[in-house]
């Protein structure tokens, strides 16, 4: 076997500028050097200005408190006793609604995004495969807040949907469904649905036909190429796009705002009514902090979940050969 | 003419696959079927059978009319530049491409319609396609599992086409692990257990280096004999057709040129286009005189071979650089293939020498003399060439190529 393995990646790995000048590099020493890490920095200012220091800001609040009427926050004396406030029960359903939205909506945009993907990227005429893409990018020229009102005015039970629904006897009477949670579902599916398209495009996309070619050769139908093919190899996609839906979705509130009333209420209203009209910063805080846990420990629980249930499907197809490497 | 007689030639040959079919069957699930197809094939269906496909590209044929017969292990190299129909040919044969008209067989059955995983085939991939996602092992397992094969089964079966490739050492490797020729080889062993009826390889040595594409061909070439399935071979590279296959269909413009063992193409090419393809050639173009002489600008030439053409006709006179005897001197004899020229340039290539000698008028010849017979003679010294009527062919002008036609092939 001439083929030489194991080391050559480590070994032959490009060595970066000679640090003790070895006798091949002389000149190499002398040039200025830019450590790496440069090319990082503008960006890592702006998120630490932008981004870590606002955090900081809103977890140091959390532990304040409001002083009066008139003062949004004071932090010279530090208790927990907003985060006791922010679980009271009031909060608590608000909390267990937004996730019920964030999950629900995420399902509903992987399960109605997936199969768009799958068509824009494999069964769809390459050279319109960039139109496709545009055209998922559409909604996005127009305002979040004047689409989200759009269906405001679709949703209203005077509206034309109802209307329609009526005359076609699908309905009994005026269509129920704006100022409710399943309003807000809806409106999320739609605001973020493109952010779900557009990763899973991309994961589809980078299978390429070879892969669904070989599987097909080798006996494989089309349901079998897919889902031992195309998605375990557009995982990657689907994780993304998973993320950039929910994350976003669980904080949105102007969605919830337009479309939800009072029965779509979402924890970033809350967090945002805190700020603007109670001017508590400190039980605002509170509540953003928590969200925040909330979000990172159910996309922990989902990929764990997600790591279970593959676990038998691995099992199932892993084989390993008698006395291996002989 | 060339072209209507490349197109009869496969069917020519149909007649002659039924007393070898079925000596070299492969065991187990081969679907035997009585063909009956013309009235001729008597045992063993032949393992795939293309009658008049054409497939069209917007107008354009990719493959036009074509007629092919696989014999039963049997080695065929579709050989041809790219865009010449042979990749098509073979994405229709595995059914990754459907053929506008005519009819495909596998084992003595069409498959026109059937999809690619419901056919008896299977394919190695030009960039040979393993699943990144899965282990040397459950790569080749794949196919195997598509069937339904018992674990245990699929576990003896696997272990011994690794070995059989000589890859075991690595069935629980990730395919992105390994070298391009241990890929290669793992695309094989994925392919070949699975049994299949006929092997589909579309260029698999392309992306390999010389040296391992030459220890390649003679491994596929002793795998291929030792299973005996027929193999598909598609190849732009005549070397790689000519020291592997059985025979091979010379292919262009969706048609094949000619069909014929390794031999045949090279020392009775049927026109110019094959002439050039395979090997190399000195052209000049003249007028016949009939009776095997033709006015050349670089003098009379002489062929003892037949020519179709007639007296007047515009034709191409080839010889092969091996053919040409030169010497310092002049030769005495006739002043028919004789050309007077100097030598201006001398490659030593080991057991041969090759020197390019300009004869004047725009024709340069290319002479190859094995090194120890090759006259002792520099760049610009006077130099004659010189070749026997045996060795000098004659084809009727086609005008598609009066430029200079292919030496060599292009790499893509």
């Amino acid at each position: 076997m001439p083929e030489a393995l194991g080391g050559t990646a480590t070994a032959s790995r490009p060595v970066p500028a000679p640090p003790a000048g070895p006798p091949t590099a002389p000149a190499a020493g002398r040039r200025l050097r830019v450590p790496r890490f440069a090319l990082a920095v503008p960006a890592g200012a702006w998120l630490v200005a932008f981004f870590v220091v606002p955090i900081g800001t809103i977890v140091w609040f959390s532990f304040g408190y409001k002083p009066g009427l008139f003062g949004t926050h004071a932090n010279d004396v530090l208790s927990l006793d907003r985060y006791r406030e922010a679980f009271s029960p009031t909060f608590f359903a608000t909390f267990q609604n937004t996730l019920w939205v964030g999950v629900a909506g995420t399902a509903l945009c992987l399960l109605v995004g997936m199969p768009t993907a799958y068509w824009m990227a494999v069964k769809a005429p390459p050279r319109r495969r960039g139109l496709l893409v545009a055209l998922v990018m559409v909604p996005y020229w127009t305002n979040f807040l004047v689409r989200t009102i759009g269906w405001q005015v679709i949703l209203a039970p005077q509206g034309w949907l109802s209307s329609l629904l009526q005359t076609l006897h699908l309905t009994g009477g005026p269509l129920d469904v704006l100022y409710t949670r399943t309003a807000v579902l809806i409106g999320v599916v739609y605001n973020y649905l493109p952010l779900m398209i557009l990763p899973l495009f991309v994961a589809f996309d980078r299978v390429g036909p070879s892969l669904r070619e070989a599987s097909k050769d080798l006996g494989a139908n089309r349901w079998r190429t897919f889902t031992r093919v195309t998605l375990p190899l557009a995982r990657p996609g689907i994780i993304a796009g998973t993320v950039l839906v929910f994350i976003p979705l669980m904080g949105d509130y102007v969605t919830a705002t337009v479309l939800g009333g009072a029965k779509g209420n979402m924890v970033g209203q809350l967090v945002a009514s805190q700020f603007q009209t109670a001017q508590n910063w400190a039980l605002g805080s509170a509540m953003a902090v928590v969200l925040i846990l909330v979000i990172a420990a159910t996309v922990g629980v989902i990929a764990l979940l997600g790591w279970l249930v593959s676990l038998p499907i691995r099992a199932r197809h892993r084989l390993v050969l008698d006395e291996e490497g002989a | 003419m060339s072209t209507a007689a490349g197109t009869t030639a496969p069917q020519g040959s149909e007649p002659d696959a039924g007393p070898e079919a079925g000596t070299t069957a492969p065991d187990g699930q081969a679907r035997t079927r009585p063909a009956g197809e013309d009235g001729s094939a008597t045992g063993a269906a032949d393992a795939v059978v293309l009658r008049r496909v054409s497939r069209f590209y917007a107008d354009v044929a990719a493959v036009d009319d074509l007629s092919l017969t696989v014999r039963r292990g049997e080695f065929l190299s579709l050989l041809g530049p790219s865009g010449c129909g042979k990749t098509t040919t073979l994405r229709m044969i595995a059914g990754f491409e459907h053929p506008d008209t005519g009819d495909i067989l596998v084992d003595g059955a069409s498959v026109v319609g059937v999809p690619p995983h419901k056919r008896a085939v299977n394919t190695v991939f030009q960039a040979y396609a393993l699943f990144p996602h899965m282990s040397v092992a459950e790569n080749v397992a794949y196919g195997l599992e598509q069937s339904r094969v018992p674990k245990q089964q699929i576990r003896e079966r696997v272990t011994e086409a690794l070995e059989m490739v000589r890859m075991r050492g690595y069935a629980g490797r990730p395919p992105t692990q390994l070298s391009g020729g241990q890929q290669q080889r793992v695309a094989l062993a994925r392919a070949l257990v699975n049994r299949p009826s006929v092997l589909l390889l579309d260029e698999p040595l392309g992306a390999l280096d010389r040296q391992l594409r030459e220890e390649m061909q003679v491994e596929l070439k002793l795998l291929q004999s030792r299973l005996g399935i027929s193999f598909v071979f598609v190849t732009h590279d005549q070397g790689e057709a000519l020291s592997m296959s059985d025979r091979i269909a010379i292919m262009r413009a969706g048609r094949i040129e000619q069909l014929g063992d390794a031999d045949t193409i090279y020392s009775t090419p049927a026109s110019a286009y094959v002439a050039g393809f395979v090997g190399q050639q000195n052209f000049v173009d003249g007028e016949s005189r009939g009776e095997g002489v033709v006015d050349t600008a670089l003098g009379r030439m002489r062929t003892s071979r037949e020519v179709e053409a007639g007296a007047g006709d515009r034709v191409r006179v080839a010889v092969r650089p091996e053919f040409v005897d030169l010497t310092g001197t002049e030769p005495t004899g006739p002043a028919e293939n004789l050309v007077r020229g100097e030598v201006i340039g001398v490659a030593h290539q080991g057991e041969t020498r090759q020197f390019l000698v300009d004869a004047g008028r725009g024709h340069t010849l290319l002479v190859r003399r094995p090194t120890p017979v090759a006259p002792r003679l520099g760049v610009g010294d006077t130099a004659w060439c010189r070749w026997e009527a045996d060795h000098v062919h004659v084809f009727p002008h086609d005008g598609e190529h009066s430029a200079a036609p292919p030496t060599s092939v292009p790499d893509d």
